[in-house]
């Protein structure tokens, strides 16, 4: 037993004691001790006031000056409560840096719940946004942004990109918004300002369509001046070579800025392709034809056409889609190989494969493949006059149409590029004209 | 907050059935939204595609109107409201009407933003329309930002917005008189020029209205018709509406 609590018994005979020899004096015992006790039970009482008026006032009082057991208890009331006002410190310091440093965060960031109601958002998201505090806490997020374009993207599931669009009521900058789902419902919704970026991107295009315009010029007067010298019977003998040369590579540089303008104008439409009915089968028996009509072709082309459909979509970009991947496909086959042109319509949609037995490609460049000027090996495609953009023009041309392009390959065996098309730009028996007069 | 106050019912479906029609309201805001600044940039760009596309689209703002009206009839009957839910459902019904209309204005500047392409564009590029165009738009936005927020006194900024668009109208009106004095070839495009300032300013009206229920869907008073200061002091006294 600690020490206080002998004493306070100690104290507690005491009294009673006191009080019987009191009583022995004054009268019977027995009022003796009762008043004693009394006192004592008084004495106690006051203790009691004093503790719970100093609980209940005790931001303006001092701690009481009580002995025995009642001063123990308040020194341990004192030392609990010091204790949880310094975790409360220790706490309330902690949020508050948590909350400078997530106001201070570059991204505009809202948590958002499961009805996509705004949670808590920080500074620049309200800048960003024009979101207004504390009122918006509590709406839902697509009652403030009301662009039709982000409802769509805020109720599909598919987060996996960014969406770019303009701010509400503001026309000069570009935002790029991002969910983040986690926990059960909840979302983060990122916002960060792309208009820096855009206008980058946007005088890398225009560079590049420019600097391809401004080049077409001159290289037809060159082109046209070799044409002319080669046909000339009186030039010497020893320049027919070079001239030969020359005017092969004036051609190749011709077929790459044609394919850069082709590119940079997809690149410029970034909207859906129109929603013309094109001739597929038509457009296909076309470029076999094409195929089998030229010198270095391998020795069989063959078409099959599985499907007698059709696609919604730009006839003229299809068609240069579908032309890059046959030129490709006759360019790295042998004369002794085989292509293989098969146009097929399943439940996922529609596909135009084109397989080679060519020299295939090593697995590790299947990923960058269309990006532009990239190669294989620096004088294969070269060797065969490339332009290094056909795939990044065949891989455009298919977004536009919602449609992607898939390569698989096996090196020395051959390769199969095939383009695959949404069942929404399918047309199920196409009835247009032969497909011979477009436009 | 007044939005749970409004929003305050014993009955949770009728409380989603509110809550999905207010949605749907401001969706369809969104959408006239973006159909507004793309006929007003199709005009300002002289692109006469994205014109004929924002015409054809108005179909896509009847049919939400139609929708949501026929929910609203159903709220009414199945449910008969009373108080600030029967406010939130009469401003609903009013609101749509005008950006059902907002919608036909806005059809009609994509229809003459696609005509005036084919024609000589002006030296100054629309830029007064332009900025007429921007106003009426922000406008616009702000009238439905009240919607969403319940905020009668955002609500009557935008409504004494409107003011300032009239003052616009009419300078562009004597723009346009004096361009076809200098100059009777330029009297045609004027006058399709006349048609657009005329909807754009119409749209700032309906703008103005749409404000103007806010106030009534969260103070139950009528200000149509009244002197928007009265108005303003009004609301200031109005107790217990401030967060």
């Amino acid at each position: 037993m600690k020490a206080v609590w002998t004493f306070a018994l100690a104290r507690l005979a005491l009294v009673v004691l006191l009080g019987l020899i009191l009583g022995l004096f004054i009268g019977p015992p027995w009022l003796g001790v009762v008043i004693a006790v009394g006192l004592y039970l008084a004495w106690q009482l006051r203790n009691l006031y004093l503790l719970e008026r100093w609980l209940r006032l005790r931001s303006q009082l001092d701690p009481p000056t009580i002995g025995g057991i009642w001063g123990d208890i308040v020194a341990e009331i004192v030392r609990l409560y010091r204790r949880k006002q310094y975790h409360k410190q220790r706490l309330a310091q902690l949020f508050r840096e948590l909350r400078r440093s997530t106001a201070a965060l570059p991204d505009g960031v809202i948590v958002l719940g499961g009805q996509y109601e705004i949670v808590w958002f920080n500074r620049r998201a309200a800048n960003l946004l024009g979101l207004k505090r504390p009122g918006d806490v509590g709406l839902r997020i697509d009652n403030l942004i009301r662009s039709p374009e982000f409802i769509r993207y805020l109720h599909s599931s598919d987060y996996a990109a960014p969406l770019v669009m303009r701010p509400p009521a503001d026309t000069e900058s570009y935002l790029a918004l991002q969910i983040v789902p986690y926990g059960a419902g909840q979302s983060l919704l990122l916002a960060r300002d792309v208009t820096e970026q855009r206008r980058l991107e946007a005088m890398r295009k225009d560079f590049v369509a420019n600097a391809s315009h401004e080049l077409r010029t001159p290289l037809t007067v060159i082109s046209g001046y070799l044409d002319t010298l080669a046909e000339d019977p009186e030039i010497d003998p020893v320049w027919r070579s070079p001239i030969r040369d020359m005017r092969a590579q004036a051609q190749r540089m011709n077929a790459i800025i044609a394919d850069l303008l082709e590119l940079s104008r997809l690149e410029a439409n970034d909207a859906e392709a129109p929603q013309a009915p094109i001739d597929v089968p038509a457009m296909l028996e076309r470029l076999a034809r094409d195929a089998l009509a030229r010198a270095e072709r391998p020795a069989e082309v063959r078409l099959e056409l599985d499907a007698r459909a059709g696609l919604y979509g730009d006839a003229r970009e299809i068609e240069s889609a579908f032309t890059n991947l046959v030129d490709n496909a006759i360019k790295y086959t042998p004369r002794t190989g085989r292509i293989e042109l098969r146009w097929r319509v399943d439940a996922a949609g529609a596909h135009f494969a084109v397989a080679d037995t060519g020299i295939g490609i090593p697995s590790q460049h299947l990923p960058r493949l269309t990006e532009r000027f990239y190669r294989v090996d620096a004088g294969r495609s070269r060797g065969l006059g490339g332009s290094g953009l056909g795939l990044a023009i065949v891989k455009h041309a298919l977004q536009r149409h919602g449609g992607r392009l898939t390569v698989e390959s096996a090196e020395g065996k051959g390769s199969t590029f095939t383009a695959h098309f949404p069942p929404a730009r399918v047309v199920a028996a196409i009835t247009v004209d032969g497909g011979g007069d477009r436009r | 907050m007044e939005t749970a106050d409004l929003m305050h019912h014993t009955s949770r479906r009728f409380n989603e059935d509110l809550e999905k029609v207010r949605n749907q309201v401001l969706q369809m805001g969104g959408f006239v939204e973006q159909q507004l600044h793309r006929a007003i940039g199709a005009l300002v760009e002289g692109d006469s595609r994205l014109g004929e596309v924002v015409a054809t689209e108005d179909y896509r703002v009847n049919a939400m109107e139609v929708a949501i009206d026929e929910e609203c009839s159903r709220i009414l009957a199945l449910r008969a409201p009373a108080a600030g839910d029967l406010r939130v459902i009469v401003a609903i019904i009013k609101t749509i009407t005008d950006l059902e209309r907002i919608g036909d204005e806005v059809e009609k500047i994509g229809y003459i933003g696609s005509r005036l392409a084919t024609m000589e564009r002006p030296a100054d590029k629309y830029r007064e329309v332009k900025h007429l165009g921007r106003h009426v738009e922000q406008m616009v936005h702000d009238a439905l930002d009240a919607f969403a927020r319940m905020d009668a006194r955002a609500a009557l900024l935008t409504a004494q917005e409107d003011r300032m668009v009239d003052e616009e109208y009419e300078a562009i009106q004597r723009q346009c008189m004096t361009f076809m004095m200098e100059d009777p070839r330029a009297i045609r495009r004027a006058l399709e020029l006349m048609w657009v300032v005329r909807a754009l300013e119409r749209i700032g009206d309906h703008a103005k209205n749409i404000g103007e229920y806010v106030i009534y869907m969260v103070h139950g008073k009528d200000i149509r018709h009244t002197a928007l200061e009265d108005v303003a002091r009004q609301i200031d006294a109005a107790p217990g509406v401030r967060q």
